[in-house]
C-alpha cells in the first residue's frame, strides 16, 4: 500500500511538472598552463584555466590567467573574467563576459569581454576577445594540438595582444601589441586528466609597448623555459 | 540431347536438383577424388521390399533415422509437411557437403525460394549460365504439401545419411543416419 | 534423443496440464536492483547490476505464459527497467517519463505482461547511465512450437564494454572535450607512414580534407578504453561454455554494450545464423557477424574435435577485444587470434561519395573499391575473396582470383591496375565483358561458361559476394571475414515467418540522423530530444521509416514496443527486428505495423548519443481503448 501512494506522488510529480526533457548540466575544469617559468625574466608561477559548468545552450565560464613573480612575491597578472557562451554555429561560441584584473601594484581594470571561442578548420583552437573600457584591447589566441603520438602532444600556442589605446599604467600603448609564443610537449599521464610538460615561453612586447616595458627596467624580450601540468577534470 | 533432357526435367513436378554444367559431366568422375564410395544405386520398383514413409518439417524429418538391411531396395514416400522447400537426399556427409554450395547457389539465383521453385528463374538459370537440374535417383525436392518419390537399392556397407541441403536445413540438423545393417 | 527433446516434450505437456487446470500459465520473478563492483581484471569499479551481479540473471520465460516481475530499487536513485524487443503494454515498458516514473529507491514495481514471442532478448535500465554501469541481463523465452533447429546444449553470450569510468563521468568528458576517448588519433609518425608510402603531398591533401571537416577519419568508436566481456568476464576470466564433440550448440549472442559494437568469430567453426532479434530467420551459415548495440543473433554451432575454441569479439573500432572459450573441460583455454588493424573511415563515410573528393587520398579500408567517380563497383566484394594472399597495396594482382574454396575465377583483368591509392581502378572491367569469356571455375571443377557480370547480381554465393549494401560504398567499415569466407550482411537475414501480411506502407517518416561531434550533441532532423515534438503515429498504419545518416557515426536504431522490419528488398521475407544499423552515408528503410497503443521511446542505442539527444518519444493514437492508458496521455516525458 505504501508503495502505491508513494508511486502515485511520483508520478503526480511527473505530470504536474517537469519540461520536455530538462537540459542537462555538465561542468569540467581545464587548465592549459599551470606551470613555472624559469630564464631571462624574474622565475614565476602561471596559469591559464577555464572552469565551466552549463547546458548545451549556455555555459558560464570562469577564467583565470596570471603570473604570479617569486622574486617580487607578487602577481605581475592576474586576470579573472566571468564568461557566457552561446553557440552561434557548429564549431563557435559568442562570448560575452567580464574582466577584473588585479595585479599586485597594478592599476584594477574592468573590462567588458565579447568574443567568439571555437575550433576553426583545421583543428586550430580559436579565442577572440575584445575587451571594453576606456582602455580597450583585442586579444587572439591561436592554439594547436599535434600528437607526436596518442599520449605524447606537443601544443604550439600564439596569443596576441593588442591595446586599442593608451593605458601606461599598466605598460601599454595603443596597436603596441604584445606577443606571446609557447610550444609545450606533454604526456599523458593519466587519462587526460594529468599531462605533464616541458616547453618554451617567449613573450616580446612591440612598437610603443616596448618602450614603455623597457622604461620600466624590465625587458621586451622574454624567453621562458617551462614546466608544468595540463590538467582537466 | 542433353539439353533438352534438362529442360523437360525442369518441369517436373517432383524433382531433385543437382548443379550441371556442359563440364560436369566430365567432372563428375573426378568427384572425391576419383574415389566415389558405392552409396548405391536407382532401385527397381519390382525390388521394392518395402516402403518407408518421410515426413519432413520445418527444418527436421520424422523419422529422424532409417534402419536398413544392407542390398535392400526401399521405396520412399515424402511428404513435405513443412513451410518449407525440403530435399530428401541420400549420401553420404561429404557428398552432402558439397552439394550445399550448388543448392546455395540456385538461391542465389531465385531459383529456390524460401517456400517455393521458381521454374522461370530455372529457366533464366539455364540459360543464362548454361547451369540447370537433372533428376538423380538419390533425392527429391519438394515445395511445402507436396509428395514425391524415391526408390533406392542401398549398398551393404557405407557411411550414408539421408539430409536437406536447402540452405542453412542441414546445418540446423536437418539430416539423419541410414543405419545399414542385417 | 537429444535430451532437448525430451525436455521440450516436458514443458508442453506441463503446459498443456497448467491449461486445463488452471487458466494461464503464470510465473512470478524477482529481480533487486543493486550496488555491485564490477571487476574485469584489469580494473574494478563501483556499478549497477541484478539480484547482486552484472550481468543480471538470464530469465527464462514461456511463449503465452503471463509474467509478472517484482522489481525492488536497492539503489539510492530512481531507477527502471525495460524488457528489449519485448511486445507488451506500453505502461510495462519500462521507460521513466514515457511509460511510466520510473522506480524511486526504496521502492518495489511489478511488472505484468503477458509473453507474445519467443527467442533471445534482454532487459535494462532506462534510467541515467545505470545501463553502461552494469544494469543489463538476459532474456531467454522457450517457444510454444518446435524450433525449426536442434540443438543439444544453448548458452547466453552476452557482451558488454565495461568501463572504468561510470557512465556520468563518460558524459562529461565528452561534452567537455569529444575526442577525450580517442586514443586512435593519427599522429605525427601516421603522417610519416602516409607520406612515404603515397607522397607527401597525398598525405597532406588527406589531412587538409579531414581537418577542413574537424572530423577524424579514426573516430569509429566515440568512447574507447573499455574492457569487452563475455557475460561479465574479460579474456583473462575466460568464460567457458562445455561441449561434448558432436553436438549441436546454439549461442544466443547479446550485444548489451554502451556503445561498443562486435565482430564475432569462432575460428574453426562455422555459424548458422538462425534468429536476429529474437526472430527466426532462414539460416544463414557464416564465418563471422557484426553484432550492432543492442542486437541479437542466435547461431548454432557443431564442434566436432575434442579441443577448445574461442569465442572471438573485436570491437569494430579494433580497440579491444574478448575470448570466451568453447571447451571440452573446464580450464581449457582457446588462443585468442590477435586484434585486427584498425581500419579508417573514407570520405564515403562523411556522405561524400559522390561529391567527387579525391578518393586516390583515402584508405580504403582494402575491401569495397570505389570507382574514380565515387560509383561503387556492385558485385565487387573483395573482402569475400582470399584477401589475406593477395596484396592490393602493391598493385600486382594476378589475373586469377584464388576464391574461398580454392577454385579461380579467371579473367578479371585486375593486372597492372593500381589498388594502392585505394580508389582508381581505370581498367577494371565490371560490365561483365571481360568475364563472359572467360568463364568461371567451379567449386566442382566444372567451368561455368557464358555468365554475364550484370547476370551475376545475385550470383555471389560462394564465389564472391556483393559489397554490403548496408555500408557506402567505399566505406571504410565494410567488414570482412577474418579467414576470407562469408560475412554475415542485413542482405542475408530474411524472416524465417513473416509475422505480418506483407503490404505498401500508408506513409512515409523520414528520420535524418544528425549530430554536432564537436559539442558531442546527437539529434534526429537536427533536433534534439530536448527541443523535440513526438513522432505521432496513427494505429493501423504501417509506416516506412526512411532513416538517413548524415553523421560519420553508425547508429543502431531501436523503436520499442512494435517490430521493425527491415527493408532488404526481399518483400515479404524482410527480417523483423528491434534494432537498424545505420552506418554512416547510408539511408536505409524499415516499416512498422503500427499495432501499440500508447507512448514509447525510439531513439538510437548507444548510450551517450541517447542521453545527449537522439531520442524521440513517438505517440500511437488510437486503437484499443482498453490498451491505450488515458491516464497517462497528457505525461510529459523525461528520458
Amino acid at each position: 500500500m505504501k508503495i502505491r501512494i508513494a508511486s502515485l506522488a511520483v508520478f503526480a510529480a511527473i505530470l504536474s511538472d517537469s519540461p520536455a526533457s530538462a537540459e542537462q548540466w555538465f561542468w569540467g575544469v581545464q587548465a592549459e598552463q599551470l606551470e613555472w617559468r624559469s630564464g631571462e625574466g624574474s622565475p614565476a608561477y602561471a596559469w591559464d584555466l577555464d572552469a565551466f559548468a552549463g547546458t548545451d545552450e549556455y555555459k558560464f565560464v570562469v577564467r583565470s590567467e596570471a603570473e604570479y613573480g617569486t622574486n617580487a612575491n607578487a602577481f605581475e597578472t592576474l586576470e579573472n573574467q566571468l564568461r557566457l557562451q552561446v553557440p552561434v554555429s557548429t564549431f563557435f561560441d559568442a562570448v560575452a563576459g567580464v574582466r577584473y584584473d588585479s595585479p599586485d601594484g597594478g592599476p584594477r581594470r574592468t573590462y567588458g569581454v565579447l568574443g567568439l571561442k571555437g575550433l576553426a578548420k583545421q583543428w586550430f583552437e580559436v579565442d577572440a576577445d575584445l575587451y571594453l573600457s576606456e582602455y580597450p584591447s583585442a586579444r587572439f589566441e591561436i592554439e594547436y594540438e599535434g600528437l607526436i603520438t596518442n599520449q605524447i602532444i606537443f601544443t604550439p600556442s600564439i596569443e596576441l595582444d593588442l591595446p586599442l589605446a593608451d593605458d601606461e599604467a599598466t605598460g601599454r600603448a595603443a596597436f603596441g601589441p604584445k606577443l606571446e609564443i609557447g610550444g609545450r610537449l606533454s604526456y599523458d599521464l593519466l587519462d587526460r586528466a594529468i599531462a605533464p610538460y616541458v616547453g618554451v615561453h617567449w613573450e616580446r612586447t612591440l612598437g610603443e609597448s616596448g618602450r614603455l616595458v623597457r622604461d620600466e627596467g624590465e625587458d621586451d624580450d622574454v624567453v621562458s623555459f617551462v614546466v608544468g601540468f595540463r590538467v582537466m577534470f | 540431347m542433353l539439353r533438352s533432357k534438362l529442360l523437360s526435367a525442369v518441369f517436373g513436378a517432383s524433382l531433385s536438383f543437382a548443379l550441371i554444367s556442359s563440364g560436369a559431366a566430365l567432372a563428375a568422375g573426378s568427384h572425391d577424388g576419383g574415389h566415389k564410395p558405392n552409396t548405391g544405386q536407382p532401385g527397381d520398383a519390382a525390388k521394392v521390399s518395402r516402403t518407408i514413409e518421410i515426413t519432413m518439417y520445418d527444418n527436421y524429418y520424422e523419422p529422424q533415422s532409417l534402419d536398413i538391411k544392407e542390398g535392400e531396395t526401399v521405396r520412399f514416400v515424402i511428404r513435405n509437411a513443412g513451410e518449407f522447400v525440403h530435399e530428401f537426399n541420400i549420401a553420404t556427409a561429404a557428398m552432402h557437403e558439397a552439394h550445399r554450395p550448388e543448392m546455395m547457389m540456385m538461391v542465389e539465383h531465385g531459383v529456390l525460394e524460401p517456400d517455393r521453385i521458381n521454374y522461370d528463374a530455372a529457366k533464366a538459370m539455364q540459360a543464362s549460365m548454361g547451369h540447370g537440374m537433372h533428376k538423380e535417383g538419390n533425392s527429391v525436392l519438394l515445395e511445402p504439401g507436396k509428395s514425391g518419390e524415391v526408390i533406392w537399392t542401398f549398398p551393404d556397407t557405407g557411411e550414408l545419411e539421408f539430409a536437406c541441403n536447402v540452405p542453412g536445413h542441414y546445418e540446423t540438423g536437418m539430416h539423419g543416419p541410414v543405419k545399414l545393417g542385417n | 534423443m537429444p535430451k532437448r527433446l525430451l525436455r521440450r516434450a516436458f514443458v508442453l505437456g506441463a503446459g498443456l496440464a497448467g491449461a486445463l487446470t488452471s487458466a494461464a500459465n503464470a510465473g512470478e520473478y524477482n529481480l533487486t536492483v543493486d550496488p555491485v563492483i564490477v571487476d574485469t581484471g584489469t580494473f574494478k569499479r563501483t556499478g549497477i547490476g541484478y539480484n547482486g551481479a552484472t550481468p543480471g540473471p538470464v530469465l527464462r520465460f514461456t511463449e503465452g505464459e503471463d509474467v509478472t516481475i517484482n522489481v525492488v530499487n536497492n539503489l539510492d536513485e530512481t531507477t527502471s527497467i525495460h524488457w528489449h524487443g519485448l511486445i507488451l503494454p506500453f505502461d510495462q515498458d519500462g521507460v521513466p517519463g514515457i511509460s511510466y516514473p520510473g522506480i524511486p529507491p526504496g521502492e518495489t514495481f511489478t511488472y505484468r505482461f503477458p509473453i507474445v514471442q519467443n527467442g533471445t532478448y534482454w532487459f535494462h535500465s532506462h534510467s541515467g547511465f545505470q545501463e553502461p554501469d552494469g544494469a543489463y541481463g538476459s532474456i531467454v523465452i522457450e517457444p510454444k512450437k518446435r524450433e525449426p533447429f536442434q540443438y543439444d546444449k544453448e548458452y547466453v553470450v552476452q557482451l558488454t564494454d565495461a568501463h572504468p569510468h561510470r557512465g556520468n563521468r563518460i558524459m562529461r568528458n565528452l561534452k567537455m572535450m569529444p575526442d577525450y576517448y580517442n586514443r586512435q588519433q593519427r599522429t605525427l609518425f601516421d603522417f610519416l607512414k602516409d607520406a612515404r608510402e603515397k607522397g607527401v603531398d597525398t598525405a597532406l591533401a588527406d589531412r587538409a580534407a579531414w581537418g577542413d571537416m574537424r572530423m577524424m577519419p579514426t573516430d569509429i568508436e566515440d568512447l574507447q578504453g573499455f574492457t569487452p566481456l563475455i557475460n561479465g568476464k574479460s579474456t583473462e576470466q575466460n568464460w567457458t561454455g562445455l561441449f561434448k564433440p558432436g553436438e549441436r550448440v546454439r549461442l544466443r549472442f547479446i550485444n548489451s554494450s554502451a556503445m561498443a559494437y562486435f565482430d564475432v568469430r569462432i575460428p574453426g567453426l562455422k555459424m548458422t545464423v538462425v534468429q536476429a532479434d529474437g526472430n527466426n530467420v532462414l539460416p544463414v551459415p557464416v564465418d563471422e557477424f557484426r553484432i550492432a548495440v543492442a542486437e541479437t543473433y542466435d547461431v548454432l554451432v557443431q564442434p566436432k574435435e575434442d579441443q577448445a575454441y574461442a569465442i572471438f569479439a573485436e570491437s569494430m573500432g579494433r580497440t579491444a577485444s574478448v575470448r570466451a572459450t568453447l571447451a571440452t573441460s573446464e580450464g581449457m583455454v582457446a588462443d585468442a587470434p590477435e586484434l585486427r588493424k584498425p581500419s579508417l573511415l573514407t570520405m564515403a563515410d562523411m556522405g561524400m561519395a559522390h561529391e567527387g573528393m579525391d578518393h586516390g587520398s583515402m584508405s580504403m579500408g582494402g575491401m569495397s573499391h570505389t570507382m574514380p567517380d565515387g560509383r561503387a563497383m556492385q558485385g565487387m566484394n573483395h573482402g569475400a575473396m582470399n584477401q589475406g594472399q593477395t596484396n592490393h597495396g602493391t598493385g600486382q594482382m594476378s589475373d586469377t582470383h584464388k576464391m574461398p574454396d580454392g577454385s579461380s575465377m579467371k579473367g578479371m583483368s585486375h593486372a597492372g591496375t593500381d589498388h594502392s591509392g585505394g580508389g582508381g581502378m581505370p581498367t577494371m572491367k565490371h560490365d561483365g565483358t571481360a568475364m563472359a569469356q572467360e568463364g568461371h571455375t567451379m567449386p566442382d571443377g566444372s567451368i561455368m561458361k557464358g555468365t554475364s557480370h550484370g547476370g551475376m547480381n545475385h550470383g555471389a554465393q560462394g564465389m564472391m559476394a556483393e559489397a554490403d549494401s548496408f555500408y557506402a560504398p567505399g566505406s571504410g567499415l565494410t567488414p570482412s571475414a577474418a579467414n576470407g569466407g562469408k560475412f554475415l550482411s542485413y542482405d542475408d537475414l530474411r524472416a524465417q515467418k513473416p509475422l505480418y501480411e506483407y503490404r505498401e506502407a500508408t506513409r512515409e517518416v523520414e528520420l535524418r540522423l544528425t549530430g554536432n561531434m564537436e559539442r558531442y550533441i546527437w539529434s534526429i532532423n537536427g533536433i534534439k530530444f530536448a527541443d523535440a515534438d513526438p513522432i505521432r503515429l496513427k494505429y493501423g498504419e504501417r509506416v516506412r521509416f526512411k532513416f538517413v545518416n548524415e553523421t560519420m557515426m553508425t547508429h543502431p536504431m531501436h523503436l520499442h514496443g512494435m517490430w521493425s522490419i527491415l527493408d532488404t528488398g526481399k518483400g515479404k521475407w524482410n527480417p523483423i527486428k528491434h534494432v537498424v544499423s545505420v552506418a554512416p552515408g547510408t539511408t536505409v528503410f524499415m516499416e512498422t505495423e503500427v499495432d501499440a497503443p500508447g507512448q514509447w521511446a525510439f531513439h538510437c542505442h548507444l548510450s551517450y548519443h541517447a542521453d545527449s539527444g537522439m531520442f524521440r518519444k513517438v505517440v500511437v493514437e488510437g486503437g484499443p481503448k482498453d490498451k491505450s492508458a488515458a491516464t497517462t496521455t497528457n505525461m510529459k516525458t523525461g528520458g
